[in-house]
């Protein structure tokens, strides 16, 4: 006897997103930080810029809180980040 | 950030499944799989499936959930193989369906309560003609098990969870505990022993049509009360429960009355709305409450909406400039005169009715979430 697959393991876009080019160096860059808007989230964001400034001295950091953390950010705040950031890092803090 | 728009509302179906050599060897490969809630589950045969698929008004491609975060899309198809699994009888598809396209509605955001560490359940409510065609249970065990109709359509709601969007313990789904109204969180309103008319009716459906609402639901409170036909003495139990520091939010609440509490209420004349108003009127703690039991975190006086909530109920203007990140736990004078109620509003208290004719026990599940969490949602069940 069969029994069907009662899971989806298939995206239902199909989009594919290419991976973007991997920045040379650090130096100088400006990085993104984008928080879920809990209380920590920011707190280890900066923490972390803290130590790639130090290891990499990177440039500017440009600071984004979500807000609700249950909805995407809003299309303003990642247009923001892809128009002035080499990298950006998400975090989530509970 | 897709949406709906983005994707098909009907797409190609290709079944696959597995080989197995009886039922027994089924319901363990299922659990090689990983495919249950850690519960036997109903070997989905083509058969079953096809019969499940037959009650419902979709075609198997038709997608009824699309959860955009995973960008994966739950058509009619996996929803009957999942409600099979779940213990479903096919009639119970249309009902399975329609709560499927609740949780999926973009107003619940889907993604928050079914992955955060909160541990939601789903619970459905429902309403409507079909209560009795199904063989719902309103009445005694209401919450508990029993009834076909409530166990395994709100087991389904799990294993789509579970099977079709990754939300599996500690992959996808972050609980910190959970609670067992994960499992199955389905129940019908005892409609005939409401004072108020039928919930569906009071969120704009007419009493004919048969409704499911959904709501991400932390564990409920049982509500004792056994002295008293007085409605506000009955409600200070009630209050008591919801201003309880351990599930404050600004969020929402269900109650559910039982009929031996909600008959003191009817015999006073108390309206649904009035018993909402008096309900957020009354569950409320100080702010100095919030602080000294470390409610209010250092991010929360950055959010406008926070502070607007925090402060709607103060008899003097809030502080200006407002306490800092480092501050905000601190008690200033005047925070005790603060009251900060439970939700916005009293349309945040959505007020039904189930449980025995016999016994004083209602209950209160609060809504997910340390912040507004996600609204109530009502579908119609297609017939």
């Amino acid at each position: 006897m069969r029994i069907l697959d009662p899971t989806i393991q298939q995206k239902a876009t199909k989009r594919t997103v290419p991976m973007a080019s991997r920045p040379q160096s650090l130096s100088g860059a400006t990085i993104g930080l984008l928080a879920n808007s809990k209380s920590n989230s920011m707190a280890l964001l900066d923490r972390l810029a803290e130590i790639l400034s130090d290891r990499y001295q990177i440039g500017n950091v440009v600071r984004i809180s979500k807000g609700d953390l249950k909805a995407p950010m809003s299309r303003v705040d990642a247009d923001r980040l892809v128009g002035s950031c080499t990298a950006v890092i998400t975090a989530i803090g509970d | 950030m897709n949406s709906k728009e983005s994707i098909a509302s009907v797409l190609s179906v290709e079944r696959s499944g597995i080989e197995v050599a009886d039922p027994w060897s089924a319901i363990e490969a299922c659990y090689d799989k990983g495919w249950t809630d850690g519960l036997p589950v109903v070997p989905p045969t083509d058969r079953l499936v096809d019969a499940m698929l037959a009650t419902g008004p979709w075609q198997p491609g038709e997608v009824l959930l699309y959860e955009p975060v995973r960008d994966r899309a739950v058509t009619a198809e996996k929803a009957a193989i999942n409600a099979v699994m779940a213990g479903c009888l096919p009639t119970y598809f249309p009902v399975v369906g329609a709560a499927l396209q609740a949780i999926g509605d973009p107003l619940f955001m889907l993604h928050g309560p079914a992955t955060s560490t909160g541990g939601a359940a789903l619970m459905i409510i429902v309403n409507g003609p079909i209560r009795e065609q199904f063989g719902f249970n309103a009445k005694g065990n209401l919450f508990g098990p029993g009834c076909r109709a409530n166990a395994t359509i709100g087991r389904t709601l799990r294993l789509v969870l579970l099977n079709c969007l990754d939300c599996k313990p500690g992959i996808l789904d972050k609980s910190t505990q959970g609670w067992p109204g994960k499992y199955s969180l389905c129940f019908a309103e005892d409609e005939a022993s409401s004072p108020w008319g039928p919930l569906h009716v009071s969120r704009g459906f007419a009493a004919e049509q048969s409704t499911v609402t959904v709501f991400a639901a932390e564990s409920g409170h049982n509500i004792l009360s056994h002295g008293t036909t007085d409605p506000e003495q009955l409600l200070a139990c009630f209050i008591d429960a919801m201003a309880g520091l351990g599930s404050f939010s600004p969020g929402y609440t269900v109650i559910v009355f039982t009929p031996e509490h909600v008959v003191h209420l009817a015999r006073a004349g108390w309206s649904r709305r009035q018993t909402q108003q008096w309900l957020y009127d009354h569950a409320w703690r100080s702010l100095a409450d919030l602080k000294r039991g470390g409610k209010l975190e250092p991010s929360f006086y950055a959010e406008a909406a926070r502070v607007d909530w925090l402060y709607s109920d103060s008899p003097d203007s809030r502080p200006s400039p407002l306490p800092s990140p480092a501050e905000a736990g601190r008690v200033f004078s005047g925070d005790e005169n603060v009251r900060v109620h439970r939700g916005i509003g009293p349309d945040d208290i959505l007020l039904t009715v189930g449980g025995a004719d016999a016994g004083g026990h209602s209950a209160f599940f609060p809504s997910w979430s340390r912040g507004r969490a996600v609204p109530f949602v009502t579908k119609e069940v297609p017939t």
